[in-house]
């Protein structure tokens, strides 16, 4: 791996995470647009981190979400 | 190639924070909600990072009587998040230390603790998906829910937390007690193994 992918890739977290300045995003993306070997790792993680946010917005279970309703019921019920 | 849209937390801090200030203040819809929200956290992590269901349970069971007491209590309703969040990360540890020597499960043995005399080491889940893991399979990528729990409890916690959850690094490093830097770092680490984790499906 050349010199440049490592210091390509040492930033990608940083980068999918909107860390990066402009000036840095630019260079990965203009470093990515012609380098095979790093542009499908830091889409491999642009992608495995969408199916991290997928997970955290997706509803939960319907018996989940009945049995957090209910215990809510009961608590402000008995507090009365 | 397109970056991934930054997660936009303070949103949600903020949604938390307005929900906490009108349940506080007498708000019956908004203590409900909150409630409902509290739990549902609870349950995602728990899962998430300590994979039992009926602990899971546990935990949000506690979530609900924290925060009803917590609400009435707080003076700082943009603080409530990363209460939220650090009460369950704790009731998780918790759970963990008292299931230190059953048989793991869904959960790698956690770096120096024993099982039955054996020495540790990283439990690989079976083929065939045990009740937690289908619990987990309802609501999430199956390869996501492998790939997570591959990964080392604390490197784990720190996935859900961030990309999951979507606290930023700085509400992350609050949680957990450590540095920012600290929290980049292993999330970096996270992020590598998730990848290779991935792309070995």
């Amino acid at each position: 791996m050349s010199d440049r992918c490592a210091a390509i890739l040492a930033n990608i977290s940083a980068f999918l995470d909107g860390d990066l300045d402009q000036t840095m995003c630019a260079e990965i993306e203009a470093h990515c647009a012609e380098c095979q070997r790093c542009a499908p790792v830091v889409e491999g993680l642009r992608q495995t981190i969408g199916l991290c946010r997928n997970a955290g917005t997706a509803p939960l279970p319907e018996h989940v979400r009945a049995r957090a309703r209910d215990a809510v019921t009961r608590l402000l019920r008995d507090v009365k | 190639m397109t970056r991934s849209p930054a997660v936009q937390p303070d949103r949600a801090r903020e949604e938390y924070a307005a929900l906490v200030r009108n349940a506080a203040g007498g708000d019956a819809a908004a203590m409900e909600r909150l409630l409902i929200r509290a739990q549902e956290v609870a349950y995602r992590f728990s899962l998430l990072v300590c994979g039992h269901v009926e602990d899971a349970e546990d935990v949000m069971q506690d979530a609900l009587l924290g925060t009803y007491r917590h609400v009435r209590e707080i003076t700082d309703p943009s603080a409530f998040r990363t209460w939220l969040y650090s009460t369950v990360r704790n009731a998780c540890l918790m759970k963990r230390r008292r299931r230190a020597g059953e048989p793991a499960s869904f959960v790698p043995v956690e770096q120096g603790g024993e099982r039955e005399g054996r020495t540790p080491g990283v439990d690989v889940p079976s083929p065939a998906p045990r009740p937690d893991e289908r619990m987990v399979d309802a609501w999430i990528d199956r390869r996501l829910r492998r790939a997570l729990a591959s990964l080392p409890p604390a490197y784990r916690m720190i996935v859900v937390l961030r990309e999951i959850e979507g606290l930023p690094t700085k509400e992350v490093a609050a949680v957990i007690g450590i540095s920012e830097a600290n929290v980049k770092t292993r999330l970096h680490r996270a992020h590598g193994m998730l990848r290779k984790q991935l792309q070995d499906v």
